[in-house]
């Protein structure tokens, strides 16, 4: 059991801090931390793909470098959404500036009651 | 022009950053700019969309790296669809939107770059490739749901980003499980890889779950809806139309693809649980969106839940897997854009001349604004499935596909869901016709409708233009008349189906 | 039979859908706007009875448009069974029209440009429904019936007609689920729904649960609009409509296009010999009968003219499908002859009650007494119309109700033959009150009557007890407390309520008018006297009459038996 963890270890956290960014995206009442959570997410699914691109005992992909190399494919996927969740968080936060200026508030139950929609 | 795919997706890029630069000139020069570019993207989609409808797809890959290494661009008869549904529906919400508004550069900008973002996701044949375009559509859609003023269109904005993202990246680690089995991101050559490893593999099951639910998540499948209303309701009415037209259509074509270019029919053969799934999802996701619906007092909320419902449909059409089924998911993908469409700018256009904006609000209407109730009782009707609109023809191709595949209970639901969408329409209609107005002044006006007016017309309060009213009017007429050219599609569409189910 | 191509089909269904559009832009000009009604009603009739004698001599013309579905084709096709329909839908619209103009501007009605809109539009759905060639096409047409006839019935706009008007659509939206659901099985098991008099072939080597399943969906789907019992409670309130539409459209256009499908059901799709080798005739046989009497006993209790004229379609309606389940060619066209013979005749049953109400504003049978003296034209043509209801000889009602018993008779079906006549012993019971205290009584001096205000009626009456069954808020009508229809005896039971020592009121008797048309506009009088002629020429010299020949046509050409 230990040992199977052991090897596994780096899919163990990836699947850690995907389960933590969920619980606070869904928990958190405040919409900064809901935005911190999201970001965990895909940091967990990030790490899940370079995980996965690992061999054992390689180098990283560089031509100057002695192969077998890592597989190159994963990290150049991830650094582009490793963009694209850039963009998401500064789209994020645009918007709760635009929030906070309105309600004066981040607690999503506070502007529930103001709003008093749904 | 053996560049189209790659210039349909590019073209749109770069008429944002133009009218992004123009803007910085000029103000206001967003919509002639995005006009033009909106014209000469529905004549590229109509040449790609011509050479689509062949027996093989047009191929066309990306900067010179061969498939499966690099990324492939294929257009078959349903991407063809989507492509000129998006470029076509994208020019006529511009003409709507010349007056009713938002107006600034940057608002012209963001609506370029969804048209690309969808434009991209129609035409991609590779899953990475598609992520990429999914999250670019949910970036351009989430500003401009944003775009309203108020806070109510922030805070929709916010919850669709935060549960959007959510969806999105559970497809990403589809993704990550499919290329953990297989290797490989180019969808021809998942589907063939996948194969080689098995279906019944745990991987390839997680990937198949997670690909679907992320996707269900951007359609907004019941219980996976929930950003859905609020973003709907929340976003101009420019917005609400466009995006209630295009964004879930262009996921559930996603859908569509993945399931059957990726996984293929097999897949489901041997996994008789996912196919079960994705029928209780599409049973649930007509009779709860509906009864939701129902519940409404708000008009916008309510098109929203209709939205739920009738996506149902189309996942049932997938579910059920055989040929005519989905020849009647992409007549009704193409219907419901239209027809939904249609309402949200048809709403939009009684509020921004009347004011009303709810349920109650709507009685009387067809006294004073006999247009603008016209055209929303066709579509309503038209949506519920009442013959020749082409809501009925779609829902006739997916009831008789699920009763060929003998999957009773959903057939049984799927020609219920006539009588659950006439629930919720019959109450408007029936207040538009035969009751009297009400005095509705604006010192009566809660708070509340004051601010999604504003919303609404960016706070200029212009009366509808002769574009307003034309696009709703042709919306109208679509309907109908597409119920007549829903047969030619059909068999135009046959060779890419037969495609889809080998 | 030859097929001919013809525009003429697709010409009479499009003639009033532009009538629509012509009314709809010449709302401003009453006068302009009524003419292109007449005009349109003329122009169909003159198309459809263009028709008539090259179906007789064994043409169908046919306009085809192409595949609308993967084997279906969107083509009208009028052979004999849907000129039938449509040569009785298109004569009887022209005259409704005259008596619409008198009606709806002799009570000075609101959106009436709304009103012949739709009227117009209901009217090419009907012809739609006539000449559809398949299911399909069918289906297209019901529906869209269903929609024009909506904003007809909700016409008034009050709590009561809204109401009316959801349970309308509720129900008929149900009944066209059930018809796509047939349909589809129908399209699966065979992958064809084009109607083949004597049925589709390939229907009768299917599995025979799927072919039950299909035809109970079926006759379920057109059951509502035939208004066979339990699904008939929308047809009663759907009475609060104007009566021109309670006339056309629910006593000969709307329920007889569900009286219809049935018959493409039985004739065309399944075919006489299917349908009672899948033992499925019979129950829908029971269906009918159970549905002729006890409408008929409903009937008895209505005091609403309208809500009684009501019961009495929905019984008489169930004597056609009763025709058509039992499969004899006799009873085949005893069934299809009660089609024009029904409409007829309740067309001028309705007409009359739509002149008393536009003249006297009287609904109520018990505020009828003596206003045979105030409106004698109208009462004799009522009193003629309820006699060929009944059966009598001379008046069409006899005709068809006789090949009816016979066929009930020679299909060993003696049950439904007992039926037939205790309905028309029923027919004459709750015909016969309405005729007797229009000339027999007046206000004054009535007898309660039997079962609307005492179990036994006349001289048997120990005192007038209340109808009961009502809640607080309703008259003792039934009805809403602003419900038009308030007569002389109400006015009269109030007076004597006020004033116990006064005598007979001379002003609360009827006004006497001659029998020279005084008595309303001959706008509404000449309609109500073409209908009530119509119904004697069918019953007199029903040969020469065309609508038999159509019939035996029909029989003959499905069964190959001439009757």
């Amino acid at each position: 059991m230990i040992d199977a963890l052991s090897v596994r270890l780096y899919y163990l956290v990836a699947f850690v801090l995907i389960g933590i960014g969920t619980y606070m995206m869904i928990d958190k009442g405040n919409l900064v931390k809901k935005v911190i959570g999201m970001n965990v997410f895909q940091s967990g699914i990030f790490l899940f793909f370079i995980v996965i691109a690992y061999v054992s005992g390689a180098s990283p992909p560089l031509l100057t470098a002695p192969g077998p190399y890592v597989s190159p494919l994963p990290h150049v996927l991830i650094l582009t959404a490793i963009v694209v969740g850039v963009s998401l968080t500064a789209v994020a936060l645009g918007l709760i500036v635009r929030i906070y200026g309105e309600y004066s508030t981040l607690d999503t139950e506070i502007i529930r009651e103001v709003s008093d929609d749904e | 022009m053996s560049d189209l795919p790659a210039l349909l997706v590019v073209f749109p890029i770069f008429a944002s950053i133009v009218v992004l630069l123009a803007g910085l000139a000029r103000s206001r020069t967003g919509w002639p700019i995005a006009a033009l570019a909106s014209v000469v993207q529905v004549g590229m989609a109509l040449v790609l969309g011509s050479r689509g409808f062949g027996d093989e797809p047009v191929r066309y890959v990306v900067g010179g790296f061969t498939a499966p290494y690099g990324i492939e661009l294929v257009v078959d008869g349903l991407s063809a669809t989507m492509v000129v549904l998006v470029a076509v529906v994208s020019l006529g919400v511009l003409g709507y939107a010349r007056t009713a508004g938002p107006r600034s550069n940057p608002f012209y900008a963001t609506y370029l770059l969804l048209v690309a973002g969808l434009t991209g996701m129609s035409v991609t044949g590779d899953v990475f490739n598609m992520y990429v375009f999914l999250e670019i559509t949910g970036l351009a859609a989430y500003a401009l749901v944003a775009s309203g003023k108020g806070g109510r269109s922030a805070l929709a904005a916010l919850k669709y980003l935060l549960v959007g993202t959510f969806g999105a990246s559970l497809f990403l680690l589809g993704i990550g499980y499919a290329y953990v089995a297989t290797g490989t991101l180019n969808m021809n050559d998942l589907s063939a890889q996948l194969a080689a490893v098995g279906y019944t593999s745990p991987l390839v099951r997680v990937a198949f779950g997670l690909l679907v639910v992320g996707l269900f998540v951007k359609i907004a499948v019941f219980p996976l809806h929930t950003w859905q209303p609020a973003a709907y309701a929340g976003a101009p009415d420019t917005v609400s139309g466009l995006i209630s037209a295009l964004v879930s259509t262009v996921s559930a074509y996603a859908l569509i693809r993945i399931v059957f270019s990726v996984f293929t029919v097999d897949f489901l053969a041997a996994n008789p649980f996912a196919r079960n799934v994705l029928m209780a999802g599409a049973a649930v996701s007509i009779v709860v969106g509906s009864l939701l619906a129902v519940s409404q007092s708000e008009i916008k909320r309510l098109l929203a839940y209709s939205s739920v419902s009738q996506f149902g449909l189309i996942i049932g059409a997938v579910a059920v897997a055989n040929g005519t089924a989905l020849t009647g998911a992409a007549i009704h993908l193409v219907g419901h854009a239209i027809m939904k469409g249609g309402l949200f700018l048809t709403a939009g256009l009684v509020a921004s001349t009347t004011g009303a904006r709810t349920v109650d609000e709507f009685e009387g209407l067809g006294e004073y604004l006999p247009v603008g109730a016209g055209s929303f009782c066709v579509l309503a009707l038209a949506m519920v499935g009442v013959p020749p609109t082409i809501g009925f023809v779609g829902k006739w191709y997916i009831a008789l596909g699920a009763v060929e595949a003998q999957a009773w209970p959903l057939a049984v639901v799927i020609l219920s869901s006539t009588l659950l969408t006439l629930a919720y329409f019959a109450r408007l209609i029936e207040r538009m016709y035969f009751r009297e107005p009400v005095a509705t002044s604006s010192s009566v006006e809660t708070a509340e409708s004051k601010v999604a007016i504003d919303v609404a017309t960016d706070g200029t309060g212009t009366p509808p233009s002769m574009g307003m009213w034309a696009t709703v009017v042709a919306a109208a007429v679509l309907a109908v008349v597409l119920g007549a050219a829903a047969f030619e599609y059909g068999q135009l569409l046959e060779p890419t189906i037969e495609h889809l189910l080998t | 039979m030859t097929d001919v191509t013809s525009l003429r089909p697709i010409a009479a269904v499009l003639v009033s859908a532009i009538a629509v559009i012509l009314i709809l832009a010449s709302h401003r000009r009453p006068n302009l706007r009524e003419s292109w009604t007449i005009l349109a009603a003329v122009t169909k009739l003159g198309l459809v009875g263009s028709m008539v004698p090259g179906v007789l001599a064994g043409r169908v013309y046919v306009t085809d448009f192409g595949a609308f579905v993967p084997g279906v084709r969107f083509a009208l096709r009028a052979d004999a069974l849907g000129v039938l329909f449509a040569l009785l839908a298109s004569l009887l619209w022209l005259v409704t029209s005259f008596y619409s103009i008198g009606y709806m501007r002799g009570l000075d009605e609101h959106a009436q440009t709304r009103y012949f809109a739709a009227f117009a539009a209901s009217l090419s759905s009907t012809i739609g429904i006539a000449f559809a060639s398949n299911l399909i096409v069918l289906y297209v047409f019901y529906e869209l019936l269903t929609v024009a006839t909506y904003p007809l019935v909700a016409h008034d706009g009050t709590d009561e007609a809204r109401a009316a008007g959801r349970k309308y659509l509720a129900y008929t939206f149900g009944g066209g689920v059930a018809v796509l659901a047939g349909t589809v099985l129908v399209f699966w098991l065979t992958g064809t729904t084009a109607f083949t008099p004597g049925g589709i072939a390939a229907l009768a080597t299917t599995d025979p649960v799927f072919g039950r399943a299909a035809f109970a969906l079926l006759a379920a789907g057109f059951g509502v609009k035939a208004a066979l019992m339990p699904l008939h409670s929308w047809l009663p309130d759907a009475m609060v409509a104007p009566t021109p539409v309670s006339g056309l459209l629910h006593a000969v256009a709307v329920v007889k296009s569900g009286v219809f499908g049935v018959a493409r059901v039985v004739l065309d799709v399944y075919g006489p010999g299917l349908v009672g080798d899948l033992g499925v005739g019979l129950p829908l046989a029971a269906v009918a009968a159970f549905t002729l009497v006890a409408a008929s006993i409903i009937a008895l209790r209505q005091d609403n003219l309208k809500r009684r004229l009501a019961f009495s379609t929905v019984s008489q309606l169930s004597y056609i499908v009763l025709g058509l389940a039992v499969l004899t060619p006799v009873s085949l066209v005893g069934g299809l002859l009660h089609i024009p013979a029904h409409a007829f005749m309740k067309l001028t049953l309705f007409f009359c009650a739509g002149a008393i109400h536009v003249e006297t504003h009287t609904d109520d049978i018990s505020n009828m007494a003596g206003i045979g003296r105030r409106m004698p034209l109208t009462m004799s043509a009522f009193g003629v119309a309820s006699l060929g209801m009944a059966g009598i000889p001379l008046v069409a009602g006899f005709v068809s109700k006789y090949f009816l018993l016979i066929g009930t008779v020679s299909a060993g079906h003696v049950v439904f033959t007992g039926a037939l006549l205790v309905s028309g012993i029923l027919n004459i019971a709750y015909f016969w009150p309405v005729v007797y205290t229009a000339f027999f009584e007046s206000p004054e001096n009535g007898d309660p009557k039997p079962l609307v205000e005492n179990a036994l009626g006349g001289r048997y009456a120990v005192d007038a007890v209340t109808d009961g069954g009502h809640g607080a808020e309703n008259d003792d009508h039934g009805y809403a407390p602003d419900h038009e229809g308030q007569g002389p005896q109400d006015r009269h039971e109030a007076q004597a309520h006020i004033r116990h020592e006064h005598g007979p009121d001379d002003s609360l008797a009827w006004e006497h008018r001659g029998w020279g048309g005084g008595e309303s506009t001959w706008f509404m009088l000449g309609p109500i006297l073409f209908a009530a002629a119509g119904s004697v020429v069918l019953g007199i010299v029903p040969d020469s009459a065309v609508f038999l020949r159509i019939v035996r046509l029909i029989v003959s050409s499905v069964t190959g038996v001439s009757v």
